[in-house]
């Protein structure tokens, strides 16, 4: 399995804003974003799947969380995004790459964030954290 | 302070650069970027020091293999203050790192550990990172 790409103690707190940069492999079949305070323990789980045509929201506390779906798949394979994720006290807002906001409930309800995960078919160019 | 960010598998290739920018602390002393494979495999020990070990804005750098300190080296440029925003570019090639500076200043490291690839990325000390791009 690919290895997952990962930030450990990052320092997101509520109110920041993280930009992520990154390239979409042609062969993706999905990829995952996930933020949160560690492997097990995810605020927001962002998967976006294109074999499926969805996008692919939960949470993670040791199990999953009830999935969110959304259809507004707006990127494909092959194309350079860029995800802007807000971190508010009661929802994460995701911008995708067309502007369309997605929101997620921050159901663990922490108000800092420290990891960082990326992996499937995304290689990421650069993140920023404002 | 707090153990600083921490980066891993970065997979960075020999070529490419990382650009890392961040703010020092207003009362800065010290801050390190360490490159390699993981804590014990360093193929940079970046320390820009400005107070600290009896040291006064010095650049230190170093190797660390096998969890083993290699030789220091120092460089005399310090283009940084504390309660500022600056930005490093890290490539490095079979031979060597080259660590571009703030103001244009540049230097290299020899590449002592002979790695294909920068996997590990940890920042230390009186440095906050804002934001990592690979280019």
């Amino acid at each position: 399995a690919q290895e997952e790409f990962e930030i450990k103690n990052m320092d997101m707190k509520l109110g920041a804003t993280l930009k992520i940069k990154g390239k979409i492999a042609n062969d993706a079949v999905g990829f995952v974003i996930n933020l949160g305070q560690g492997a097990e323990k995810l605020n927001l789980h962002f998967n976006p799947r294109f074999n499926e045509s969805t996008i692919v929201c939960n949470s993670r506390d040791g199990s999953w969380g009830q999935e969110q779906r959304s259809n507004h798949l707006c990127f494909s394979p092959g194309s350079e995004v860029k995800f802007t994720v807000t971190f508010e006290n009661k929802q994460f807002k995701v911008t995708l790459p067309d502007g369309h906001v997605l929101t997620f409930p921050n159901r663990l309800g922490h108000s800092h964030l420290s990891y960082l995960g990326v992996k499937g078919g995304f290689k990421i160019s650069s993140f920023k954290l404002d | 302070s707090a153990q600083g960010l921490v980066a891993n598998n970065l997979n960075l290739k020999p070529g490419e650069c990382l650009r890392v920018r961040g703010e020092v602390a207003p009362d800065a002393k010290s801050f390190v970027l360490n490159l390699g494979k993981d804590s014990n495999n360093l193929c940079l020990h970046f320390n820009p020091r400005f107070d600290a070990h009896g040291d006064v804005n010095v650049i230190v750098c170093n190797s660390k293999d096998g969890g083993a300190w290699g030789t220091e080296q120092r460089e005399s440029v310090f283009p940084f203050q504390p309660g500022s925003v600056v930005e490093v570019c890290i490539s490095f090639d079979q031979a060597d790192l080259s660590i571009k500076l703030p103001d244009g200043y540049s230097f290299k490291f020899p590449n002592r550990l002979d790695l294909e690839a920068i996997s590990y990325m940890a920042a230390d000390g009186d440095f906050k990172v804002k934001c990592v791009a690979f280019e």
